[in-house]
């Protein structure tokens, strides 16, 4: 294998757990809408928060080096339309994902709260977890990972 | 090297097959978590039954799809004979769907008995399926064999 090869394979290694953590995170996300109880809530934002979290913090900084690394390795410009726009993306996915991790966690808190309290579903419990500002940001940054995904493969620009 | 002679015809199936390989691998990496856990939580039968069924299997769907669209665009004009990293996406591919669908009805049982043993052989088949994944992405990202 080549560095280039070698480069390429961990740089999708990384997008992987990215992309993949985020679409984890996603399905949990999705169950939680259905949980009939606050226990089974606060169980899957946990899962959340232990298993896709770390993938997507694992998987966006072991991206964004090796993307670079590569940048320099295969000769690319900086700029060039789709590598900035990509580091670009990066930065807007991270923040849009922080800002509706910290909606989440609100509804985390909460739902332990109320399971703890006889583990009855509540109208607001469930207004926390369906909020749609909160969804709103954590669904757009996955959306944005689907655009760094669109810039690597048709490299506009190049 | 591919990437930078790829012309763009080939860029919406392997865009399809990255993608649906993606997601697939979120999807089995929630099964596994959800199944796991769910030998405690017996209610998180139904969550891994779901995981498997609107999202593993459409994102298989998408993956296979891709993969033999961009194959039949690819192999005539770069291989005389598959190299090794195609054999191992072939091989992964088609034996996930197996995994995929034993899992599922696995899942399916689980949900309905309740019975610890099936969801401890879903937890089982989605950890083989979330490495034999793991392998297919290295070895075709590494462009092993070439």
């Amino acid at each position: 294998m080549s560095t280039y090869d070698w480069l390429l394979m961990l740089h999708v290694t990384g997008a992987f757990l990215f992309l993949g953590g985020g679409a984890a995170a996603g399905i949990l996300n999705l169950r939680a809408w259905h949980a009939e109880r606050p226990s089974e809530v606060a169980l899957l934002l946990q899962l959340i928060a232990r298993v896709a979290v770390p993938a997507i913090g694992i998987g966006s900084v072991t991206s964004l080096v090796l993307g670079i690394w590569l940048v320099h390795h295969a000769g690319y410009s900086y700029g060039t339309f789709w590598v900035w726009a990509a580091i670009v993306l990066w930065v807007v996915a991270g923040a849009l994902g922080a800002r509706g991790g910290r909606h989440q966690t609100k509804a985390g808190v909460e739902a332990a709260r109320l399971a703890g309290a006889g583990d009855t579903m509540t109208a607001e419990l469930r207004a926390l977890v369906r909020d749609p500002v909160g969804n709103a940001l954590s669904y757009g940054s996955g959306l944005t990972l689907l655009l760094i995904l669109i810039l690597m493969i048709w490299k506009p620009g190049q | 090297m591919i990437a930078i002679l790829r012309p763009h015809s080939w860029d919406f199936p392997l865009f399809l097959h990255v993608f649906g390989a993606m997601v697939l691998f979120g999807a089995i990496l929630a099964t596994t978590t959800l199944s796991f856990v769910g030998w405690r939580v017996p209610a998180l039968a139904r969550s891994t039954f779901w995981a498997l069924l609107a999202a593993a299997i459409p994102a298989w769907i998408a993956m296979r799809i891709g993969a033999q669209w961009a194959y039949s665009k690819e192999h005539h004009q770069l291989f005389e004979k598959d190299p090794t990293w195609i054999g191992v996406g072939f091989i992964v591919a088609d034996l996930g769907a197996l995994i995929l669908l034993l899992a599922t009805g696995f899942a399916v049982w689980w949900q309905r008995s309740q019975k610890a043993v099936a969801g401890r052989v879903v937890s089982g088949l989605a950890v083989l399926y979330l490495i034999l994944l793991v392998v297919a992405w290295l070895a075709m990202s590494g462009k092993w064999g070439s």
